[in-house]
């Protein structure tokens, strides 16, 4: 374990941001797509609250909200696995990735519950430009798999 | 007249015996307040390599200027409500009754296949296109099963040339899935171009072992 400032993060924000300002008019992409799915598990998107389905899209900007029995995965255009357990609200904040240099970036904000990433091809290529949030913390990545719960 | 008191090491150990004395006849002391439950709980999970060994892993947890580094496999960091990050080893067997409900859920490993044109073409050899039914099949069985195909090309031609050929080849493969029947929204055609070859080669070798399209069932 070594422990140092978060001054080093900062060009890191810098080229996110960059690409979070290239990936505005993109959002009609799929992000992601559902699969194995248990119990009730909800999107909303645009204000609009739709039933998940496994084959169904995930797009930037919608937030997935769990039941207390309920949980589901989804993978990201570039191999991203999120699992979602139960109660847990997350918001699939920022994704960007590009297929044919393989670069991009992902935010995942995690507002309360229980969720698993298993990184994919964008963990190897820009690790830098992966974050997972929640109210209190930000968790930085260099290309692996963690779970991540918060609690009010 | 005061009398200097002399501090030693067994002075002080005699002083501590007397206060857990004293402590000890008095009513029961109050309970200390419970501390509070943590608001964030991150634990690294541990990371095999394509061969099932163990490969390294690392992520890194900022609370505020606090930042720690994770390495060891089930290092587990949990927060309090002020927001200070305290780290522990967890267990397996910890982590698996925590979080059965989201381990459970993690969707099958995908599956590569690797498909071959005939040369100079977009179009598939016969051996190739056989395998198209059994890669439907194989897609079907996953819960929102998708297909994906990566075209690749050798490095004879412009970079941009080749990006856009390993993306007609993709799409021409894309194209006969759809044709089968297999649903457009879970289907995906990507181009690489000369960047992933199979057998690395100086520029402009014709090298038909690069000319390929990995196929990945997910």
């Amino acid at each position: 374990m070594r422990m140092f400032s978060g001054n080093h993060l900062l060009p890191h924000l810098v080229l996110w941001l960059t690409l979070c300002l290239h990936s505005v008019g993109h959002a009609t992409e799929r992000s992601g797509v559902f699969k194995n799915m248990q119990g009730e598990v909800k999107v909303i998107r645009a204000g609009k609250s739709l039933p998940a389905a496994s084959g169904a899209g995930l797009f930037e900007g919608d937030r997935i909200v769990t039941g207390p029995k309920s949980a589901v995965s989804i993978t990201l255009r570039d191999g991203t696995v999120l699992s979602v357990g139960p109660n847990t609200s997350l918001d699939l904040t920022h994704y960007v990735f590009e297929p044919t240099s393989q670069n991009g970036s992902l935010l995942v904000s995690l507002v309360q519950g229980t969720v698993r990433m298993v990184t994919g091809i964008m963990g190897k290529t820009n690790p830098e430009l992966i974050r997972l949030t929640t109210p209190t913390s930000v968790v930085g990545v260099r290309g692996t798999d963690f779970i991540v719960e918060a609690s009010q | 007249m005061n009398r200097p008191v002399i501090v030693s090491p067994h002075n002080l150990a005699c002083l501590g015996t007397l206060a857990v004395a004293l402590f000890g006849c008095a009513s029961p002391p109050p309970t200390p307040p419970a501390p509070p439950p943590p608001q964030v709980r991150v634990v690294l999970l541990p990371q095999t390599d394509a061969t099932g060994s163990p490969a390294k892993t690392a992520i890194s947890v900022t609370s505020g200027a606090q930042v720690l580094q994770l390495e060891q496999p089930y290092a587990l960091v949990e927060t309090d409500r002020k927001g200070q990050l305290t780290e522990r080893v967890s267990k397996a067997a910890e982590v698996q009754a925590r979080y059965g409900d989201v381990l459970k859920i993690q969707p099958p490993a995908a599956e590569t296949v690797v498909l071959r044109f005939l040369p100079g073409k977009s179009q598939l050899t016969p051996e190739s296109e056989r395998q198209l039914p059994d890669l439907i099949q194989r897609a079907r069985a996953r819960p929102g099963g998708e297909i994906l195909v990566v075209g690749h090309t050798d490095r004879v031609g412009s970079r941009d040339a080749n990006d856009a050929l390993s993306l007609q080849r993709a799409q021409a493969i894309v194209n006969l899935l759809k044709a089968s029947g297999f649903s457009e929204d879970l289907l995906s055609a990507i181009g690489r171009g000369e960047r992933e070859p199979a057998v690395p080669t100086e520029d402009e070798v014709a090298e038909p072992r690069n000319r390929r399209a990995e196929v990945i069932i997910r």
